[in-house]
């Protein structure tokens, strides 16, 4: 009875992701958006490759998931379809601003710590710094409040990692969704 | 749609109040104009994904917060049909008796204008006409009123786990009370407890006004106007003479009614009503008394997380919980430690992998291989419960207008909020308990969460002093009897439980009351 219910209302054109690739609009995932090189729309490619570089640290698997084009695509829509969950934290939008400025601020205590830019530390010196930024010890620092914005992106992460069916499948949850996401939505 | 030039009673906001007292008064024969600042909802735009939800949530005119405890408005609140009861989690216990005498009782916070008595037979209406599953008799806490007319909610592995640690530490537990079908009910269908209440439900079976109140309006005649923003309430003398609103081509319109109710959640009320003063109401509109905007509240969430051994199917049944304990719901139960307050345990709630309340947020201390594992671990064996903490009305928690304003010139709303010592020992008190029933239930790793925000009201408080109080029992403004506030703001307690089921049974007393 359950299942051809969800049946019944599992047809939804509803959500799907565009993604740029080639001059030419595309709806796929952010995992898939990353493979094929889209465009980003609001981020530059350092700062989405840095983003990559902390996510990958703070939530394996991340990276690979596109959270670099996850936040990208998320920033530059309007404002009321807006889906980070920055939005619960009572930090008024738009959030560009924080997210580049964290970014920037990740980048100075590498340079100031290591002489080099995040992306080109070790990866044990990019493990140390990350959990310098999650532990509120980060030296020196300046943009948002480093807590914040630990939180912010590891949130973002946690979401294409585990947000999404495949993350569900991947820890052995089941989702029985009511109306099943289209295959090139998020979740 | 273009909209009419007058109505008997115009209706701003679609949410739970607006779309009860809309319903009522559209089927008591009079002309009804619901005006919704907020899109069209439609059960295929409900996806079942914790980041679509949250295109449900508040993403109007921002409201800025203040405090050392944010009442936590864009998680709190709701935009578009339905308002924020279509995310919410149909958690429909009663407030206690003593709830509505907090003053008379202890001497402490205030009273309501009306007693548990009088509303009681207002919960049953609105239970009987929207449904609700559980068992009456098991909550030997509970209030008197009709048994529950669906049965209860089955129970999986979270939930048997902490009946357990319950039960070992000689504590009840009850099913919880769930505006959410356990059998079709009035031609709506059953829930699969597939835990995604928050993502909107597109099969109908939890009761919110897309749900129950919203048809029974539409059919009564009433008309609903979406994306038409109320920006100004419009008043000759004492008396309002309707509203002037944003139209679907940009353009500002006045439509004028004999009745407005304000039914736009804690924060907008207020805010439209400050926002609205004129020559004769120069502190905004019912505010003779100086109280509007005062006595904000948000219950404080104590929020206890463990990983057991046993299976505890943690992504299932509903959003809200299984299990409910008000073993301790007497005001003083912890007034040793310096507490004062009711709280409940809505215990074993379906959690997500991710969002803000879920698995991977409760421990954001961990990041890189340790997250990993702990999902692994979580996954199978993670359990939940939060206590539903009541927060002492403090007069200085109110809404303000900012100097900033809207796209449309109104200015914004500044809330700000700090929570009294007494509900933050009573918080304290509900976390050390938590933890001793997880440790009971057999818990191999147990950690609380921050003290968050959960539901908001106040800020239009009624009461049976004008002076001290801005609407009557029936929320009509003392200075203004034709304006009427409907909502949770109208509590002068937040009492220990959810407020939806309250504020529902309070707009269907409001509407007999007009309609009388």
């Amino acid at each position: 009875m359950g299942s051809s219910r969800r049946r019944f209302v599992g047809a939804s054109g509803a959500g799907l992701l565009t993604f740029v690739v080639g001059g030419c609009q595309r709806e796929m995932t952010p995992g898939q958006a990353r493979e094929a090189g889209a465009d980003l729309q609001t981020l530059s490619s350092s700062q989405a490759e840095l983003i990559d570089a902390l996510g990958k640290q703070l939530v394996p698997g991340a990276a690979e998931a596109g959270l670099s084009h996850f936040i990208d695509h998320q920033l530059a829509a309007a404002p009321d379809e807006q889906l980070l969950m920055v939005k619960y934290l009572g930090v008024p939008a738009p959030w560009d601003g924080l997210y580049r400025d964290g970014l920037a601020g990740v980048n100075a205590a590498a340079q100031a710590n290591h002489g080099q830019d995040y992306v080109n530390l070790s990866s044990d010196l990019a493990g140390e710094l990350a959990a310098a930024l999650a532990g509120g010890s980060i030296e020196p620092w300046q943009g948002p409040p480093a807590g914040l914005f630990y939180f912010v992106l590891r949130s973002d992460a946690i979401d294409v990692v585990y947000g999404t069916q495949a993350g569900f499948e991947r820890l052995g949850l089941p989702f029985a969704a009511h109306i099943v996401p289209p295959d090139g939505w998020i979740a | 749609m273009s909209l009419p030039s007058r109505a008997d009673v115009i209706v701003v906001g679609s949410g739970a109040a607006g779309s009860t007292i809309a319903a009522k008064l559209a089927e008591g024969g009079a002309d009804v104009l619901i005006l919704e600042a907020g899109p069209k909802r439609s059960p295929v735009d409900m996806v079942s994904s914790g980041i679509w939800a949250r295109r449900l949530k508040w993403n109007g005119a921002p409201v800025l917060e203040d405090g050392a405890n944010p009442v936590g408005y864009n998680f709190n609140a709701g935009m578009g049909v339905g308002g924020s009861a279509m995310h919410h989690y149909a958690v429909w216990p009663r407030m206690h008796p003593t709830d509505f005498r907090m003053r008379t009782d202890f001497d402490r916070g205030l009273d309501w204008p009306i007693s548990y008595e009088e509303l009681q037979p207002y919960y049953d209406l609105v239970q009987r006409e929207a449904g609700i599953s559980g068992d009456a008799e098991q909550e030997n806490w509970r209030p008197a009123g009709e048994p529950y007319p669906m049965p209860p909610v089955p129970l999986f592995g979270q939930g048997r786990v902490l009946a357990e640690g319950f039960k070992a530490k000689g504590m009840n537990t009850a099913p919880l009370p769930l505006a959410v079908n356990t059998q079709p009910y009035n031609g709506r269908a059953v829930c699969l407890w597939d835990g995604w209440c928050d993502s909107g439900c597109p099969i109908g079976a939890l009761a919110n006004p897309a749900t129950v109140y919203l048809p029974k309006a539409i059919a009564a005649g009433a008309t609903l106007a979406t994306e038409t923003p109320v920006v100004k309430v419009l008043t000759k003398g004492g008396r309002t003479t309707g509203v002037e609103v944003v139209n679907a081509d940009g353009q500002r319109q006045q439509v004028q009614a004999d009745t407005v109710v304000l039914a736009t959640f804690a924060v907008q009320n207020p805010r439209l009503m400050l926002a609205s003063a004129n020559t004769d109401h120069p502190g905004g509109l019912g505010n003779a008394s100086g109280v509007l905007g005062r006595y904000l509240m948000s219950h404080s969430a104590g929020l206890v997380s463990g990983l057991f051994d046993q299976e505890t199917q943690p992504t299932s049944g509903p959003f809200g919980g299984q299990l409910v304990n008000q073993d301790h719901y007497a005001k003083d139960s912890h007034a040793a430690s310096g507490a004062f307050g009711s709280y409940q345990w809505m215990i074993a709630q379906a959690v997500r992998p991710n969002d803000l309340l879920g698995i991977a947020t409760t421990r954001p201390d961990l990041f890189g291989e340790a997250i990993s594992d702990f999902m692994r671990k979580a996954a199978r064996g993670f359990a939940g419960m939060t206590a539903v903490v009541e927060d002492l009305p403090v007069a200085d928690n109110r809404v303000t207008l900012s100097d900033r304003r809207d796209d449309h010139g109104v200015p914004l709303a500044l809330a700000t909020h700090t929570t009294s010592e007494p509900t933050n020992a009573l918080w304290r008190a509900t976390l050390d308990e938590g933890k001793g029933i997880f440790e009971a239930a057999g818990a191999t790793e147990v950690w609380t969460g921050p003290q968050g925000a959960m539901h908001i009201m106040g800020g239009t408080i009624m009461g049976d002093d004008p002076a001290t109080s801005v609407t009557d029992s029936y929320g009509r403004c003392h200075d203004i009897p034709n304006l009427v506030v409907a909502g949770p703001g109208l509590f002068p307690t937040s009492a220990g439980v959810n407020p939806t089921f309250t504020v529902q049974a309070l707009a269907a007393r409001s509407a007999d009351h007009l309609l009388a």
